[in-house]
This record gives C-alpha cells, structure tokens and sequence, in this order.
C-alpha cells in the first residue's frame, strides 16, 4: 500500500506531467462544425457501444461517448442553433478521478483521463462529479442480435453491467502509433498519425487531434486561435479540449 | 467454374491487399453450408491475426458515390471510413455511410431464396437458387419465344455504371424496352432545370468551397442533398479553410435543416414562393446595374414584374432583406446560388430552379471557381446511363400494372410501395401482375409482394463500379470489390442477371457470355484500357486493374471539365414564367402546409433498419426511434398542443397520426413531418414504428420533369387528445448563460 501512496504523491506532484512527451489535446471548431453526427456513429463503431434499444433511451440509459449537444438562441424568426460536439473533455484538474473510491478513473502520462473498467465497481460517483455528464453506466450487459456481433472491434474491449465507460481519445489507435513508432526507431509519434474515429470521420474537418506538448503539431497552433475556449472554465477543470466558437456575421 | 471448399474461399478472400474473390463467389463452394471445426489449419496466405487490412471500395448508402475503405480482420468487417485518395469523400464519411455494417450484418437479411404463395404475408418457403432460376428463366423464355417480351419490366433503384449496362442489356436481348428506375430522392427537377439553363442535364459541380457567398433555396447540402459528404467538407473550407476569409451562407426553407442551421441567415419564406424569390433578387441584381451582359435589356424586361415590393408581398420576406441579399450577391466575388429540397418539389420545381440558375447567370459565376463548374457526360463506364423516371415514370408502371400490360415484374433496390404517395395505387396495381420477382437484401414493402425473392449481396459482398453523380469537375470512375465474402446463400444481383441470361438461353448467353459481374466488368474495363493506350505504351492491364482496384478510384484531374455552360438567356426566360407552386387541398379546409423532409440518417427510409441510425439523436430535434410532427410553438400555443400530444394530419389524399414536437425553427402554417419511418415491413428495427409522411402527399407533379411535388400538399390538424412520449435526448436546450458555445456568443 505505501507504494501505492507514494506512486500517488509523486504523480501529484507539479510539473509530474511535463517530464513525458505527450498531452493530447482536442481542438473543435465550430464555426465549421454541422451538427451532422457522423462522429457519433464513427465512435460507435470503434469503441463497440452498445444498441440500446428505444426503452433504454426513454429511460436516459443511452451509451453515447460523443454527443451533439444543441441549443437555441432566439425566437422565431430570429433564431439561431448552436450545436457542440460533447465528449469526454480530459481535464487535467478532473472532477471525477477524485471521487473513484478505488481509482478505477486515473490520469495517465499522456494527459488521458482513463477508465480501468475491470477496477470498477460501479458507484456512479465519477458520473456525478462530472460536470459535463460524459459518462456512462452500463445499467446492464447489452447483447447484439446476431451477426452483428461480428462488427465489434476487436481491439476494443466489451462492457459488462456494472461498469462506467467514457470517451478514451481511442487509446487503442494512440497506442498502435506509439507500437509503430517504437518499431521504426522513432521516440515519438508523429503529428496527425494518431487520429481518434471522430476527427477521422468528421466531414467538415472540424476536429484536430495531437500532442499540445509538441509545439510545431497543428494542434498546439490550432489552441492559440483567438476564437478558443473552454467548456464551463469556472469550474477549473482545465479540459484538454479547445473549442473554437462559431463567428456570427 | 470447379467446386471449392470454404477453406480455399477464405484463402482466395485473405490474399492480399486485393479482394480477388469475386470471381469464385459465384458457383456451388459458396452456397455449400460448411461448417469447420476447427477453422484455419492452414490459415490462407497473407492473414495475420491481429492485422487488420483495408479494402478500398464504394459506398451505396445513397446516391452520392463516395468511395470508402473497409477495415477487415480475420475476415471480418469492422469499420467504414472514406477513401483518403477518393475526390468525393476525401477520406471522411457521413453517419449513413459508416452504418452500412449494419446492412452487410443486420440480422434482418434474407439469407437464401424464397418463394410466398401468399403475397404481403411474411410465410415464405425456402427454395433453392437452381429451383427458383429454373422457374423464372423458363417463365421469361416463354413470354420471349412468344414475342410478349414486352410484358417483362425491370424495376430499379438509381443504378449506375456497368450494372446499369447490365440490365440495359438483359432487358434489350430479351426485347423489352421496359427498364426503368425510380428513386424518391433522385433530382429529376433539378436535371431538367439545368437542361434548360445550361443545356445538358448532367449535373454540375457546385463549388461550394471557393464561394465568398452561398444562397441556398431548400438545399440541405450538409445533410440530404446531391453529396453531402462532399458539400460537408466544402463548407468547412468555405467558412475556415482559407486565410482571412470567412464565406457567408443564406438558406431559404420554411423549416431549419442541418444547412439552415450552420447559415449565417436563414429565411423562412412563404412556402412555394421560394423561385418568386429568386426573381426578386434577379430584378434587383438586373434593376442596379450590377448586371452588365449584352442581355441585360432582355432580363430587365423579363424581370420587371417582380419588383422587390411585389415579391415581398407573396414571399413575406422583407423588401429589406431581398435588396440586401441581392447587394451582396451582386457584390461578392464568388456567389453560389442553389436549389434543392422543398424548392425544388413544388408543382413548378423546375421554373423555381431554373430561376436559382439565373441567379448564378446574372452574378456571372458559371465555370468560374466558387461557381457553377459544368461536368462533361462521362463515356465510361456507361455510355448513356439511365435516370430515375420520377412520379411519371411510376404513374406509367402504375397504368400498364393496372391494365394488365405486365406480366413478369422484376424489382431490384426500390421500394416504390413505402416512397411512393398511397394515391398512386403501387401496391394495389401490383396485384394484377402474375409474377413479381425481388432481387433484395431485406423485406421491405415492395418485396413482400414478391412471389419469388432472389436474394441479392449487399454492396460490401459485391463488385461493380460507379460514376459519382454529380461528379467532381474531371473524369472519374470508382470501382468497387467484395471486401468478405458472402454470408449467406445470397448471389450479387449481376450474377443474378448473367444466370437467368443462361437460364432463358437464346442469344442472350451468347451476348452475355460472362460467368459472373466481376469478369463483366474486367472485361469492359479491359476493352477500355486497350482502346486508350497507344501502341508505344506498355500494355499491361492487369497491373493498371491491380492498382485501380487497390486505390478503390481511377481519375483524370486536370482533364477538360464540361466546358462553359452556355447560358442563353431565352429559354430560360420563358421557364421562369411560373414562379408559385400550387398547392393540393383548399387553404380554408386544409390550413396548414405538410412539408415532408429527408433526414439525413433514413433518407427515402432505406436507412431505417439500421439499428445504429435508429439509435442516433435527430440532429435538429435529438428524437430517437419515432416520427414527430413540427410545430411553431407560437401555433402549437395558439391550438393548445403540447410536446407528445398525439396529432391527426390530413390531407386530401390520406391521414396519420404522429406526435407533435415543439420546434422553434419552422413558420407558423407549416407541419414538418421527417421521412423514413412508418415501415410496416422492414426488420426488427424498422417495423410498426412511426408514420410514413409520404403516404399522405397529394400526387401532383412539376409540369416540366414529371417529377413527384411532394411539398405541395396542405393539411389540417386535430388533436386526438391522446398523447404518446416522444423519445429524445436533449434536456434544456438553451444555454442559460453558461457560455457553451462560448464566450460572447451566448444570449442564454
């Protein structure tokens, strides 16, 4: 146990984070974003979220890592909508990884707010601390009507009932670049060669994922945009996701 | 073609970066049941577990032809992206298109071949292929031999490239002149529109990306129309892709799409006006001199009615507003105007249209970037293609059906009885035809009429290749290839075609010689490849095959475009003529307009079986799994309607019954119902859900295309006063000054 403690303060420690070569970071934009949610399926399909079938959505049950949240400003005929992509935002200060009662949520060296989802023994209390309600309880073991079960990604784990699960940055495609840069010699991945399902399939090129620490990525540029912010800042969750807001003409 | 065991199957699918199965799909290996216990003894050459490898092929999930790439490991499909190298898709991928594992593995699919004694019923019995090509091939050859080969009519989905050639083909040998295709959502209008201002029908490239100013009339182009994928993109770039420079789009539509979402502006003008509109800006655009041609007095006297105090008047829209839009159309560099949606499905969609054109004639923007780029007819794959006839072309099926004129009805990736008004009588018409045959994937509506069901591959089981349409300013051709192989007992629907051509014997094996649609198409494309080499050049088709097949996509950037589109004023003058729609249904007794949209995620409702779609949030709504009924909530207010309540709509040609939603985006007078659900037989995830809008749209057409004015309807509403909870996601949808969307741009 005293290990344990001692990995903790050490990891608590300021500037722990800045000895290691990544932070991945997410920039949205939108002013280009549509609302069309084809990032929402393309996160479906890569991380095997379950169909949950209508009763489950009445019941909120819905398993959605990424989201499109919208909202009206105005009233007819003066109205506007605003749409937002809403995912997992990796903060550096999270809520939720003070609340695991058995760290099941941690923060990792690449600036990753993970989920050990076989720690987890499903009190909800992450869920709850989360500001921008991105995660998600698996009420129950979901099945898939066969065949679709072949689909399932197979480098992705499948959730059992009792367990919380969140948007991971695709760690699975974060770690087959660092496995591939590993075998070319390389110390690090290369700017755009991790690409999450989102940012992939996102039709307006909305989304730009990579390495906030190295700081030729398109990323770091990106963040600087005068347009950027953050979701609910008050809170001082320190979100690894820079929004880039809409302009209106 | 020699038997093969599962095994060498799945040895020919695994080798390589190139699906070289298709040519051993077809034969009796595949439709043999084998069940191995112990899998991959031997595992075929170049299958690693663990690796994963992709397969370039093209997206059939709507009419766009984007190309795609197929993850594959261990022999199954995993994942759906765009084709980086592809000039439609550029590598990225809208919902519709990612859900097609859904299709390839939905649990609804017909697995073998069927024969139904009692049609509508789900009772079918399972027959086999050789049964089944049996009877249909001698029940065709007969009609053949007896010169009634007139009384066989094929009946397809939009169908390009050489499957299209193929059934040209098949139904020509037999001596029938009856293939025809009908797609709810091909733009007929829009084609006849551009024949009249441009002079050619293909459709053009609109360069949205390198447009200062977009005006779009009921285009939803991010969302349904022509490429959204495509557009997607281009409008990404319109707004942020270049330096300094921010483009500005305008929708008109009287309720939101995803496009009047993401507009800078958006007018919700007077249904059915939207062309009127149109002339407004073009008599201001003329009236101020912005306009300089050598015509100019021809437009100024063409255009003189429609003064922006008249247009006002009919469209609601403020003269204000006119004046300042056609300013600063006239004004910026680069201004796009297009036409779509419910401007273009009135029953003067083509006048509308045309007048859209004008726009774009008179900012002087045709063939210039951020403009109107013509694409030239493509001679390959498909010299002249075939195009959806519209309501017209269904309303003549309907006729012959009625009189008794058909008597072989084959139907292959339509499903004219759910996208066609009730009016139109399809399903009762198709009663009187003594044999109807679905080459089909699932049970739809029209395919439970069938008595047989030939069971077809999905896209992702089959080869073919395509032209996108509308294209993207130079030549292009998209190949596509098995990317696993075949589930089921299930045939792709060429090989479908070439068996029966051997079945029904005559010339027809003897002009249709190939064994399946893979040798067709290589053998087209090898004639092709031979033609455009020179004879220095090394010859080596296989190479080049090897390589399109890899890169999923053969293009020639660079290559002339269609040219300058000759835009003479007169014929479009005289199209302009007839700028409001007509409406079904008297204003007094029907009081509201019905305005039936595409959803982007069901599109004519062949989307809605997929349980992905079916699970994902209404973009403008969030609503899941149901139909709903748009109302402004300062009407709903005015009749007491709340969120849930459930309403009847009705219209001169039917009813439904469908919840009502409150949406603050839609004019009041106008009940917008989504298309796509309301299946009574579609699978589990469609079936007995919702309402099917189109069943109530009164059938009128545009005058000029024939093609279905299916916003041309008016209904009136009663509350039931039974109420049914629509299922959504969204809580509060307003930010309340928490500056989500960010600072400054929230106004609670």
């Amino acid at each position: 146990m005293s290990t344990f403690v001692e990995k903790l303060r050490q990891y608590s420690k300021p500037g722990y984070y800045d000895e290691f070569d990544y932070h991945w970071t997410m920039t949205i934009d939108l002013d280009r974003c549509t609302g069309c949610e084809a990032c929402v399926v393309a996160c479906q399909a890569e991380n095997n979220l379950p169909i949950v079938g209508e009763e489950r959505f009445a019941q909120s049950r819905e398993i959605k890592w990424i989201r499109i949240e919208r909202y009206w400003e105005g009233e007819y005929p003066n109205i506007k909508m605003g749409f937002i992509p809403m995912l997992c935002q990796h903060c550096d200060d999270a809520p939720c990884e003070t609340a695991c009662p058995v760290y099941a949520t941690y923060h990792n060296q690449d600036g990753l707010n993970t989920q050990i989802y076989n720690r987890c023994i499903g009190t909800r209390t992450c869920a709850v601390y989360c500001p921008y309600e991105v995660r998600y309880f698996n009420w129950f073991t979901y099945t898939w009507d066969e065949p679709l079960e072949q689909q399932l990604n197979p480098d992705v784990s499948v959730r059992e009932k009792g367990v919380m699960e969140k948007c991971t940055f695709c760690i699975q495609r974060i770690r087959i670049a660092k496995d591939n840069a590993k075998d070319d010699d390389r110390r690090r991945v290369r700017d755009g060669e991790v690409v999450p399902a989102c940012v992939q399939s996102c039709p307006t090129e909305a989304m730009l994922f990579g390495n906030s620490k190295d700081p030729e990525a398109k990323v770091s540029k990106m963040m600087k945009n005068t347009r950027g912010y953050t979701v609910l800042k008050d809170l001082n969750t320190t979100p690894s996701i820079v929004y880039l807001k809409k302009v209106h003409a | 073609m020699s038997k093969i065991s599962r095994r060498d199957l799945l040895q020919y699918i695994g080798a390589g970066g190139i699906g070289v199965a298709g040519g051993v799909l077809y034969g009796e290996g595949v439709q043999r049941k084998v069940e191995l216990l112990i899998p991959q003894v031997i595992p075929p050459e170049d299958y690693s577990p663990g690796v994963a490898t992709w397969y370039n092929t093209v997206c059939n999930q709507c009419s766009a032809g984007c190309g795609i790439s197929v993850r594959i490991r261990e022999g199954k499909a995993k994942k759906i992206e765009g084709n980086p190298v592809h000039p439609v898709s550029r590598g990225r991928l809208c919902a519709r298109g990612q859900a097609g594992l859904n299709v390839l593995y939905n649990p609804d699919r017909i697995r073998t071949p069927l024969q139904r004694a009692d049609r509508g019923s789900e009772n079918t019995a399972e027959i086999s292929w050789d049964d089944a090509l049996t009877t249909i091939g001698s029940r065709i050859g007969r009609l053949k031999i007896e010169g009634n080969a007139g009384r066989i009519r094929l009946l397809t989905g939009r169908t390009r490239g050489h499957l299209d050639e193929l059934f040209a083909q098949f139904m020509n040998l037999l001596g029938s002149e009856h293939y025809q295709q009908y797609d709810f959502t091909y733009p007929s209008a829009l084609a006849a529109a551009n024949k009249t201002s441009f002079g050619t029908d293909v459709l053009p490239y609109y360069d949205i990306e390198n447009a200062d100013f977009l005006l779009s009339f009921g285009a939803d182009y991010l969302g349904t129309w022509l490429s959204p994928v495509h557009y997607s993109r281009a409008y990404g770039n319109l707004r942020q892709g270049r330096q300094g420079q921010r483009g500005k789009t305008v929708q008109v539509e009287p309720r939101m799409s995803l496009s009047g979402a993401a507009a800078d502006e958006w007018i919700a003008a007077r249904p059915g006006t939207e062309g009127l509109l149109a002339l407004g800006i073009a008599h201001v655009l003329v009236s101020s001199g912005s306009y300089t041609g050598n015509d100019r007095d021809e437009w100024s006297s063409a255009l003189q009615a429609y003064s922006p105090s008249m247009v006002s008047a009919e469209t609601e829209v403020s003269e204000d507003t006119i004046v300042r839009i056609a300013e600063e159309f006239g004004a910026s560099t680069a201004s796009l105007a297009i036409a779509g949606g419910a401007t273009a499905a009135g029953t003067n969609a083509v006048a509308s249209i045309v007048a859209v054109n004008a726009l774009n004639h008179l900012a002087g923007n045709l063939g210039k970037p951020g403009g109107v780029i013509l694409n030239s007819a493509q001679t390959f794959p498909a010299a002249a293609g075939s195009s959806p006839a519209g309501l017209q072309g269904a309303l003549d099926l309907v006729a012959a059906m009625q009189a008794g004129d058909v008597e072989v009805l084959l139907v292959h990736d339509t499903n004219p009885v759910f996208s066609l008004p009730d009016n139109v009588g399809f399903r009762q018409a198709m009663e009187n035809v003594p044999l109807i045959i679905a080459l089909s994937s699932f049970h739809d509506e029209t395919t439970v009429m069938a008595d047989f069901i030939l069971p077809t591959n999905t896209y992702l089981e089959s080869w073919g290749d395509d032209v996108p349409d509308p294209g993207v300013g130079f030549p292009v051709t998209s190949l596509s290839q098995p990317v696993v192989a075949p589930l089921y007992d299930t045939l792709p629907v060429g090989d479908i075609i070439l068996s029966l051509a051997r079945q029904i014997g005559g010339e027809l094996p003897i002009h249709m010689p190939w064994a399946s649609m893979e040798e067709f198409i290589k053998d087209r494309w090898r004639e092709e490849f031979d033609e455009r080499m020179s004879e220095g050049q090394d010859q080596n088709f296989e190479a080049f095959w090897q390589a399109v097949l890899e890169a999923g996509v053969w293009g020639q950037p660079g290559a002339a475009a269609g040219g300058q589109p000759e835009s003479s004023s007169s014929p479009t003058i005289a199209a302009i003529a007839d700028p409001v729609s007509k409406f079904a249904g008297d204003e007094t007794d029907y009081p509201f307009v019905l305005h039936p949209y595409l959803t982007a995620t069901f599109l004519d409702g062949r989307g809605a079986n997929l349980p992905w779609l079916q699970e994902l949030p209404d973009p403008m709504t969030s609503v899941v799994y149901g139909s709903w009924a748009e109302l402004n909530p300062v009407t709903a207010d005015e009749l007491g309607i709340e969120e849930g309540d459930v309403l009847e709509i009705e219209s001169p040609a039917g009813s439904i019954r469908v919840p009502a939603f409150i949406f603050p985006a839609i004019r009041p007078g106008v009940v917008a119902v989504p298309i796509g659900q309301g299946h009574t037989s579609y699978g589990r995830y469609a079936s007995d859900r919702g309402v099917n809008p189109i069943h109530i749209v009164a059938t009128l057409m545009d005058k000029q295309s024939g093609d279905l004015a299916w916003a041309a309807t008016r209904v009136k509403i009663t509350n039931t006063g039974e109420r049914l909870r629509i299922v959504k996601t969204d809580g509060v949808t307003r930010t309340l000054g928490r500056q989500i969307l960010g600072p400054g741009n929230d106004h609670g």
